[in-house]
């Protein structure tokens, strides 16, 4: 009996069995389906964390301190991140100021989610804030030595401003100053509601004339890499123990590397508990099909004994129901796939409102899984039988 | 040597064991090409662990039994396959047709197993069916067929692959009078037509009637053995 008989062979007993390969089908394609979705749901969150990480910049250090009757620190402790040399690609005080702005009728302060955020940065902001100039220019290094009266627009905050007219060379009102939109920085985060984007930024030496005063007590260093972000953090800590008596101040040393990884810990165990469930919804999938294929196996002891009685050797019989198996846990694996693939997208669609895509390790080693248990159960029952002299097997009932 | 050579076969269960059972007790018996044998006897008398034996679905627990001179008493389950699928058509008491198969792909099953090609089969598969009475019913399953119907498909599943020996183990058991006469005469009919020899196991005296030898079984040994004529049914 050639391949070609075999499967014929196998199909024919799939269509004629339809219930028993519908219910075999069943338990694969729900334990699949459950880890593909389960796992990818898991997955797609942990990087839409990372991702969130990601825009706010990686390797940032925020430093503050703060001193009380004691000379003013800032300008040292600027002086010494810019020290740091390789470690730091760049700094920048992190410090705000209060809006509005105003562009000829339209006040930011009518904004639906609040006015956006005014900062006052280096020439290296953009760098320190993960920040990609759209149109025009950067701060520049110019402008922040002589205090220019000049702003790079968030994309919230220009489009509020100038919707679709080009900002570049127009002049805004800050504090009733006047400044110069030198640029425009491209969107990072255009589906949050509070964006990142909700911001405008001038050079930091204006403090005085916007906030009427000269402290900055905090700084936002981007390190060069993760390990220079432990080493700068260590570095600025130990500098600022010197510097600061804690008994009239504080300083506090902080990277975001801390928060991503924290989150990374959480998102790991998740993935750990869900996909431990879906592992147990696939053994409990597994263990249908080992029902079904076991209740069958008195059917089938009869029908082999059958088959061997008129001369089918177990070559032939291990080859029909391998094939057996096989189609029927295949079809039902990737009917499961189907199911996972949509089921994630929905479920992305329901609880992350973003399109997350089946991790395709995971998918296919479900499928594996299954389609194994499939054939396993489904073969051992076959080669037990097949064994057997035709007379035991005809016996069967 | 005959086409069936049986030298001192014994079919043991349980042996050495309190409740041995000895289903055959040295049979030793040769059957020619072309003889229509009837073995009888009330159940439980070996007859139908006989008819296994000789068919090749069980094994002898000791003894030698040549079929066309070959030592199937010996022979792996590979050869038993070869050798059940070309030398021997089986009709069982409980006609065992595959319930998922219509009538001419179960009659087409031993052809499949022998490598037969699709279109052949068919057209042996349906020449056997129509021999059988059954040609308006090939695509019929066997829960659409009475038991009559469906023993003479099994039979046109014997037939099909032109093998030289029948074997009936108690073919009428579950059929009327009528319909078990029928199956009767079909067995005839392919004795004396065709040469095929036929073996036919059954407890009942009037079906064992319709052979030209008798061997009668009891307790697991032939007590008798002799042509229809000379014994009384």
């Amino acid at each position: 009996m050639n391949l070609k008989q075999s499967f014929r062979m196998a199909f024919k007993s799939i269509r004629s069995n339809r219930v028993r390969s519908l219910l075999t089908m069943l338990g694969i394609i729900i334990g699949v389906a459950a880890v593909i979705i389960m796992v990818s749901v898991v997955r797609g969150s942990n990087q839409q964390l990372r991702a969130y990480y990601e825009r706010l910049g990686n390797n940032r250090i925020t430093v503050s301190a703060q001193q009380w009757g004691g000379r003013d620190i800032s300008q040292t402790l600027y002086d010494y991140c810019l020290s740091l040399g390789p470690l730091v690609l760049g700094v920048t005080p992190d410090a705000t100021t209060e809006g509005p702005i105003i562009y000829r009728d339209k006040n930011t302060e009518d904004m639906e989610n609040g006015s956006p955020t005014i900062k006052l940065g280096s020439a290296q902001f953009s760098l320190c804030n993960n920040f990609q100039i759209e149109k025009g220019r950067d701060l520049c290094q110019m402008d922040v030595q002589s205090g220019q009266q000049v702003v790079v627009l968030g994309e919230r905050a220009a489009r509020y401003l100038f919707n679709y007219q080009n900002p570049v060379g127009k002049t805004v009102l800050l504090h009733g100053h006047p400044f110069e939109v030198v640029g425009v920085y491209r969107a990072k985060d255009p589906d949050s509601e509070y964006s990142m984007d909700n911001m405008a930024v001038v050079p930091y030496t204006l403090n005085r004339l916007l906030n009427r005063q000269s402290t900055l007590d905090a700084f936002t260093v981007r390190a060069a890499s993760s390990a220079a972000t432990a080493e700068v953090s260590s570095r600025v800590s130990g500098f600022l123990k010197g510097q600061i008596d804690t008994e009239r101040g504080y300083f506090s040393v902080y990277s975001e590397n801390q928060d991503a990884k924290a989150s990374d810990d959480q998102n790991r165990m998740m993935s750990m508990v869900l996909g431990g469930i879906a592992s147990i919804s696939l053994l409990v999938g597994g263990i249908g099909i080992m029902n079904i294929m076991l209740v069958t196996v008195t059917e089938r002891t009869r029908e082999i004994g059958i088959r061997k009685a008129i001369g089918a050797r177990r070559k032939s019989i291990l080859a029909q129901f391998l094939i057996e198996a096989s189609v029927v846990c295949g079809i039902g694996g990737l009917l499961g796939i189907a199911l996972g693939v949509a089921g994630t997208l929905i479920a992305g669609q329901l609880i992350l409102r973003a399109v997350i895509l089946p991790d395709l390790p995971m998918s296919a080693g479900a499928f594996l899984f299954s389609v194994a248990m499939g054939v396993g159960f489904g073969m051992y029952p076959a080669a037990k039988a097949s064994k057997l002299q035709p007379v035991v097997a005809l016996r069967a009932d | 040597m005959s086409l069936i050579q049986l030298e001192q076969i014994y079919k043991i269960y349980n042996e050495g064991k309190e409740n041995e059972v000895r289903a055959l007790n040295g049979v030793t018996l040769s059957i020619g090409q072309g003889e229509f044998v009837s073995i009888i006897g009330a159940s439980g008398s070996g007859k139908s662990t006989l008819m296994n034996v000789l068919g090749c679905l069980d094994l002898p627990t000791r003894g030698s039994y040549h079929l066309n001179g070959k030592l199937a008493s010996r022979m792996n389950d590979d050869e038993l396959s070869h050798i059940r699928n070309v030398e021997i058509g089986f009709i069982f008491q409980g006609y065992n047709l595959i319930p998922a198969l219509d009538a001419l792909e179960n009659v087409e099953l031993p052809l499949i197993y022998q490598g037969v090609g699709a279109e052949k089969r068919a057209r042996i598969a349906r020449e056997a069916l129509e021999r059988v009475g059954l040609g308006d019913r090939v695509h019929n399953y066997p829960s659409q067929m009475s038991g009559g119907q469906q023993q003479r498909g099994a039979i046109a599943r014997a037939i099909s692959t032109g093998a030289p020996i029948l074997m009936a183990d108690e073919p009428t058991g579950a059929l009327d009078s009528k319909t078990g006469e029928q199956v009767l005469g079909i067995l005839r009919q392919l004795h004396k037509e065709q040469g095929t020899t036929v073996l036919l196991i059954t407890h009942d005296n009037k079906v064992a009637a319709a052979a030209e030898r008798v061997i009668r079984i009891a307790d697991g040994q032939i007590v008798v053995d002799c042509p229809r004529e000379e014994i009384a049914l």
